[in-house]
């Protein structure tokens, strides 16, 4: 006994769900790229390194062993905090008084940058930033200048500091990016 | 269930799994390329308008986590890119490239050269940007930066001051030059594409 062959609507169904899946695929791999790039920087070893959210790490002057990030610029050393606003807001704070190029810039789980801050706009002035979790209100507080709410529960804190030529320069601008702080606001 | 049955089963199975792969390869080969990034083209240089910025769409912002993660936004820093010289022949790291300019109109800027998997070069001179800080003016106000695996000299023999090295065992592997602007000027914010960007000249045959 044969058996019935599928009708032109049998294949005409899996041709509309073929192109449906492929174009689910397509559009989930561009949206969770960038979301699984960051989730690999912000979970993996940088973390151990950092020894946990909400701690300050200094990386070392940028050269050809720096592999974790693309495109590291080598006129920069960079200073990072990880940032898990699960429990409450994180201070983040900082007084380089370092007479070059510097910033503080905070990326969402999903890359974006939403918020900067440079020498410029600091003034000479320490900069004492609270940064609060999705959807929080803000807080009004006499001491933090700046306030800022993350689009996601856990940010990336980049701290980028200009040096020129860091042998000449490596005592003042360590004492100036290492004036770097995070830390959880206790409830 | 018959024999036919079977073949059709699998050849649906097959096709699914196909068009999974064709799904997500379709979306690398795009995220990979130029089309769909909001982008503007100097010369050789490739500038996106949106690196960083929450406005970025997800095409742009996967692009970004590709080949450029943790950007600045525009205001803060601009970023072009060259992957050929202004001929529009491919950079090659065993080639010899004379990068000139004039200094974007910016706070500060560097010129930094990467493989093409854009992590930085090992550089026995440990030297791996031009910058705003280290550039030498000449009379024109023009500044000049050579990529090359050996130290270039000049007709007097004379090695030239800013050399980046590159790998002369890289085969055909690419060279990737990136142009940052920290602070630039309001009127290149608003205008990228009046950017006079550095011309990238491939010196003498490449072996």
């Amino acid at each position: 006994m044969r058996a019935k062959q599928p009708s032109r609507s049998f294949w005409l169904r899996h041709v509309w769900l073929l192109l449906l899946v492929a174009a689910m695929f397509h559009v989930a791999t561009v949206w969770l790229l960038p979301r699984a790039i960051m989730w690999r920087v912000m979970s993996g070893p940088m973390l151990q390194d950092l020894g946990g959210s909400n701690h300050a790490g200094f990386a070392p002057p940028v050269d050809a062993s720096a592999r974790r990030i693309v495109m590291p610029s080598p006129d920069l050393l960079y200073s990072i905090c990880l940032l898990d606003l699960s429990h409450g807001p994180v201070r983040v704070s900082a007084d380089p008084q370092w007479p070059d190029y510097w910033s503080l810039a905070l990326y969402a789980a999903n890359s974006d940058n939403f918020f900067v801050l440079n020498d410029r706009q600091a003034a000479g002035k320490p900069v004492n930033l609270l940064v609060h979790g999705p959807g929080a209100a803000f807080v009004t507080s006499a001491s933090s200048a700046w306030q800022v709410v993350s689009p996601s529960g856990k940010a990336l804190l980049l701290m980028r500091v200009l040096t020129s030529d860091y042998s000449a320069q490596a005592q003042a601008v360590e004492k100036a990016r290492r004036s770097l702080r995070c830390e959880a606001v206790q409830p | 269930m018959t024999r036919e049955q079977v073949v059709r089963g699998g050849l649906l199975i097959g096709l699914y799994l196909f068009a999974c792969a064709f799904g997500v390869g379709s979306a690398w080969m795009l995220l990979r390329s130029s089309w769909l990034a909001q982008s503007v083209q100097v010369g050789p240089w490739t500038g996106s308008t949106l690196a960083g910025s929450t406005d970025a769409g997800m095409y742009t912002r996967g692009r970004v986590a590709l080949d450029g993660l943790l950007a600045l936004g525009r205001d803060e820093t601009m970023y072009f890119v060259a992957r050929t010289d202004s001929a529009g022949q491919p950079l090659l790291a065993r080639c010899h490239y004379a990068i000139t300019g004039t200094p974007p109109p910016a706070r500060w800027w560097s010129i930094t050269a990467y493989a093409d998997d854009m992590f930085l070069f090992d550089a026995p001179n440990r030297r791996y940007s031009l910058n705003g800080s280290n550039a030498h003016l000449d009379a024109a106000g023009m500044f000049r930066l050579d990529t090359s695996p050996v130290a270039p000299t000049t007709t007097d023999g004379q090695t030239l001051a800013a050399w980046l090295p590159t790998p002369s065992g890289h085969g055909n592997g690419g060279l990737v030059l990136t142009l940052r602007l920290y602070n630039p000027q309001s009127v290149l914010q608003a205008a990228p594409g009046n950017l006079a960007g550095p011309r990238i000249e491939r010196q003498g045959a490449c072996t």
